[in-house]
């Protein structure tokens, strides 16, 4: 969709229009909700990315225009997932401390090999690694910005993204 | 394999090493085919992770949030006015219980010392349970209103909670209508609405707290 398009749907939206916003949604659910899909599980899905157009609603008139509003949604649903991270509380296993996370999270090494695909690799890692993963090379944050989000130290993201890519090597061509 | 070079490797592709490691580290990758190989492979899942292709969800999702969209403009309580209703609210829920309860005899109940208004004479079943709808009715909307301040989960619950409450009041209503002067269904149903008077003030108040 143009981008004049989009922008003039934003400011539509901002003064109530739905069906400008339900054009939003039509442009931009995928990417949001492919990005929470890979830092949640994805049974959560759908509902975090609910909140995060119902969010967006409810926030579009702080929105000044400064970046895109692709950027502006991406970085709304950032602090969606985080914030329900936060209120889950419990987390998977968060880090990896070695290189086979996905084999001790089923036990069965061979079956594990055969039967995943990358996307499938990728939500098998741990909470903590996988976000880290998601947030730099999938959406490319810097580890600075990702450390202050997770509320780690930077080594502590530099050591993840290390251990999930290496992690992932074998489940490239799927 | 050298673990004290390969645990560089990411931060070797990703140009954050100081200029002295950068060199020690391709000094020792001329000379070690593994971390070579290594690295080949952490390029290409980095390669790998930026083509990732988004995916629309399975199900579509705007219904949904349209319609929990509601009136964000057009209909919008204070926080005061939103916690004032919740409380006025479970007050009267707990005025009915009492009139229900009291047997048309006008007898004071010190617990309801500090709510005189509830106090008053002319509280009979058929009374307090048309207020009781009214207020329950009142909330209702005012959460309608309010819902899209709840996150989805919530909203499920409450909803999922709500509908068990409904059953539970029908079936006390139908039971009612073949036994009117039960005073064990009227207390019954008075309890269910107030569970129900609370849910609402709960969500509505949690509403608010999200807001």
């Amino acid at each position: 969709m143009p981008r004049q398009v989009l922008e003039a749907d934003v400011a539509l939206a901002a003064s109530g229009d739905a069906d400008a916003f339900e054009r939003l949604y039509r442009a931009h659910s995928a990417r949001v909700h492919s990005l929470v899909r890979r830092m949640l599980d994805g049974d959560e899905a759908d509902d975090v990315t609910q909140d995060v157009f119902i969010r967006a609603w409810q926030k579009l008139g702080t929105f000044r225009g400064e970046s895109a509003f692709g950027t502006w949604l991406h970085r709304l649903t950032v602090n969606v997932v985080l914030a329900r991270r936060k209120s889950v509380g419990v987390e998977r296993g968060r880090f990896i401390t070695d290189d086979q996370p996905l084999e001790r999270a089923t036990g069965r090494r061979e079956t594990v090999e055969l039967s995943m695909d990358f996307e499938e690799a990728l939500a098998r890692l741990p909470d903590g690694a996988r976000q880290v993963f998601v947030l730099h090379d999938v959406e490319g944050y810097r580890h600075e910005e990702i450390a202050r989000m997770l509320g780690v130290v930077p080594g502590t993201s530099k050591s993840q993204l290390h251990h999930a890519r290496m992690a992932l090597r074998r489940y490239l061509d799927r | 394999m050298n673990h004290q070079w390969t645990d560089r490797l990411s931060e070797y592709l990703d140009g954050e090493l100081m200029s002295a490691e950068r060199d020690a580290l391709e000094t020792h990758l001329a000379g070690c085919a593994h971390c070579r190989d290594t690295l080949a492979e952490l390029r290409a899942v980095v390669a790998r992770a930026q083509s990732l292709e988004n995916r629309a969800p399975a199900a579509d999702l705007w219904p949904e949030i349209h319609a929990r969209l509601t009136v964000r403009r057009r209909f919008s309580l204070t926080v005061s006015q939103l916690l004032a209703a919740s409380i006025a609210l479970v007050v009267l829920s707990g005025g009915g219980v009492w009139l229900a309860l009291r047997d048309g005899s006008g007898t004071s109940d010190p617990t309801m010392a500090a709510f005189p208004q509830l106090v008053a004479p002319a509280g009979t079943p058929v009374a307090w349970r048309a207020r009781t709808d009214m207020a329950v009715a009142q909330l209702e909307e005012t959460l309608a209103q309010n819902e899209s301040r709840l996150d989805t989960a919530t909203v499920r619950v409450v909803r999922q909670n709500l509908g068990i409450i409904d059953r539970a009041i029908e079936k006390a209503q139908r039971a009612l209508q073949a036994d009117p002067g039960s005073a064990y269904l009227n207390l019954h149903l008075a309890q269910t609405m107030r569970r129900k008077i609370e849910l609402l003030r709960r969500a509505n108040a949690l509403a608010v707290a999200e807001s």
